[in-house]
């Protein structure tokens, strides 16, 4: 049993729109599988389907080789879910909200074990409206796993959080990982999906415009190569590059510049022609999975905090 | 599924205030109800009795017009003082028999005095029937005759060895019901828009949790805090305000909790339809307020216009409240009539099924 999850010509429709428009993919056993796409590209309804929480119009969905529509209820026991921007009982303690989560699992549980995996074990008997931002996702990242799932669904798990909480969280779920868990998380932070995910789906218009391993993804991209730096009167450059990549400024920021590169071939040549005009500070990078996605979408990512 | 029912039971006694509401609101309700209606006050009216003249037939009225519990009775030594407190409004009436009221002897009177105050024309009316009854009486037991005509009256379908029954045990029954709605039905279809909006509701659904189990749990959680609101109210209506059940109390108590579970599953059926918490309690407030004031909580319902009240009987409350009063006021049997338990379980078995239908999942 290789894929945890196969999903076949997915459809679903509301009235004549199709919020995820016939997408198939499979997430392998053991690895972090992220769906990457703008806010409204059907990554969260695509992720509910699965999670049986919506019917599909049409199309196929196995989960553990089980059918979803036939064994919903055993699937439901497998997999661990983190819904976005979901809250939890107010007047329950962290301690009682497992335990009575685990409940509905038919399951015992040790909370005290399950928040020290994400260092809340001091707050067991504090109540969900007394955590901060962090301390509620890594309770309902927590939350997730109650029943040791095989199969766990983060639903954009950083958004809204300071960049130390997000790097903490990174860590988490790189733990969880490693107890060999599947874990499909849904983010638009291209630097979180490159970082955690070993394979990414990258959602448009409910469409999969792209899937593959991150870094294939990523070398494929129309432009592998960046240099960035700063020079002045680089006009007579731009011709000598012209063929090569394309050459612009920054931002709008004088002689800072930004050269990008059609093969990685190119790159000496590149750096010869930059030299001559001695510029000052010069980086070289690869491309991020933010300039794929940009490639491949048409537009940038827009941002919007669902707190 | 009892895990549930326990941390339901730990959040009602956590959120104080709305505990506190949960249960004020009720007994705000039946001691201000108590308050007009209940023991004492159930008088037409306070006045007083001047009886100067102590022969039998005087000492005779005296007794008849206290015993007849119709009035609130005052003590007041003389007229003038008493015509004052009548002009001051403090007083409703007030009665003189004068010294020579039925002595032999030539200065004998055969009238007794009723002073009224203008205003109250009820009472005026009323002490004047009784007054004049007991003096006939008085005349036909000197006289030796017996009253050619009387009336009788039957209680229809009435077991009860107790037959004073006042509007305020009538109100004390349509409380109970008013209590159970009004904090059922609303309570529950906010509070589980509540868990909707919060996606509390979601996350339940994505765990194994059978929608049934759910369902029960909030249910006979909520039926606790149902008990205790019936406890008080029945005991504050009962001890307080010298309210009466005549007939077994402990099928009064099964009943409200029979229409605590009705009005839960009205508000399961409410929230499955609102799409917010505001939205809910709209809806709530739509469902409940007609029946507050159509389906016989403070007057029978056949006062209403035939058509209205043709509509208002198949609602959920009217026939529960029909049946707790058969039991509460006329020791009757709740099945006495069998229409009013069969649409009370139609209730229950439409909104159960819209319920647990409705909350299998939470698509759109």
């Amino acid at each position: 049993m290789k894929n945890t999850i196969e999903v076949t010509n997915l459809v679903k429709k509301y009235g004549n729109f199709a919020a995820v428009n016939d997408i198939s993919f499979t997430v392998n056993r053991g690895e972090i599988f992220g769906l990457i796409g703008e806010n409204g590209a059907g990554k969260t309804t695509t992720l509910e389907i699965i999670e049986g929480l919506r019917k599909a119009t049409s199309g196929n969905i196995k989960i553990l080789d089980l059918d979803l529509n036939k064994n919903l209820s055993e699937i439901k026991s497998k997999i661990g879910i983190q819904l976005q921007s979901s809250a939890y009982y107010r007047y329950l303690k962290l301690g009682e909200i497992i335990d009575l989560f685990a409940s509905f699992y038919g399951q015992e549980t040790n909370p005290k074990e399950l928040l020290k995996q994400v260092g809340l074990e001091q707050k067991i008997d504090s109540f969900v409206n007394n955590l901060s931002g962090g301390q509620k996702q890594r309770f309902s990242i927590v939350a997730s796993l109650i029943n040791d799932p095989e199969i766990v669904f983060l639903d954009e798990p950083t958004t809204g959080l300071d960049p130390i909480s997000r790097r903490h969280l990174w860590e988490i779920i790189a733990e969880i990982k490693k107890r060999n868990k599947t874990i499909i998380l849904t983010t638009h932070y291209m630097e979180e999906a490159e970082i955690l995910c070993d394979r990414i789906g990258i959602m448009d218009a409910g469409k999969i415009v792209a899937i593959d391993d991150t870094y294939k993804l990523i070398k494929h991209a129309k432009h592998p190569i960046r240099i960035k730096f700063i020079a002045k009167n680089i006009e007579s450059l731009k011709t000598k590059l012209a063929g090569i990549g394309e050459l612009s400024y920054i931002a709008g920021k004088e002689y800072h510049c930004e050269l990008i590169l059609n093969k990685q071939s190119e790159l000496q040549k590149a750096l010869k022609e930059i030299h001559a005009y001695k510029p000052d500070e010069l980086t070289v990078s690869k491309a991020t999975l933010e300039d794929v996605f940009i490639e491949l979408t048409g537009r940038n990512i827009t941002e919007e905090e669902s707190v | 599924m009892f895990k549930l029912f326990k941390a339901n039971l730990k959040m009602m006694v956590r959120n104080r205030q709305a505990l506190f509401w949960s249960i004020a609101f009720p007994v705000i309700f039946i001691v201000i109800f108590g308050l007009f209606f209940g023991h004492d006050n159930t008088s037409s009216g306070t006045i007083t009795i001047i009886n100067k003249s102590k022969n039998e037939i005087s000492i005779g009225v005296d007794r008849g017009i206290t015993e007849s519990k119709v009035f609130k009775i005052t003590k007041i030594d003389s007229i003038d003082k008493a015509k004052s407190e009548i002009k001051k409004g403090k007083l409703s009436a007030a009665v003189y028999i004068p010294e020579n009221f039925g002595v032999a002897g030539p200065d004998t009177t055969n009238k007794i005095k009723i002073y009224v105050d203008p205003a109250s024309v009820q009472t005026s009316g009323v002490l004047r029937t009784i007054t004049d009854k007991i003096l006939t009486e008085a005349s036909f037991k000197i006289q030796n005759v017996q009253p050619l005509f009387v009336t009788e009256q039957e209680l229809i379908n009435n077991n009860s060895k107790n037959n004073d029954f006042t509007y305020f045990d009538f109100v004390l029954v349509g409380i109970l019901g008013l209590a159970l709605m009004n904090g059922s039905i609303i309570g529950i279809a906010v509070s589980i828009s509540k868990y909707r909006e919060d996606k509390i509701l979601k996350r339940i659904i994505s765990t194994p949790l059978k929608t049934w189990k759910f369902v029960l749990a909030e249910v006979t959680s909520r039926l606790v805090l149902n008990l205790v609101q019936i406890a008080l109210i029945l005991s504050i209506g009962i001890y307080g305000f010298n309210g009466h059940i005549n007939g077994n109390i402990f099928v009064v108590v099964m009943l409200s909790l029979l229409g605590g579970i009705l009005f839960q599953l009205v508000g399961f059926t409410i929230a499955s339809f609102a799409k917010t918490t505001d939205a809910a309690e709209g809806m709530a407030q739509a469902v409940s307020i007609p029946m507050m004031f159509l389906a016989g909580i403070f007057f029978p319902i056949d006062s209403l216009p035939t058509w209205l009240s043709n509509i208002v009987q198949y609602l959920p409350l009217a026939p529960l409240l029909r049946m707790m009063r058969t039991v509460a006021i006329e020791a009757g049997s709740p099945f006495a009539n069998p229409a009013n338990i069969l649409i009370v379980l139609g209730w229950i078995l439409i909104t159960l099924t819209i319920s647990l239908y409705k909350f299998r999942l939470t698509e759109e």
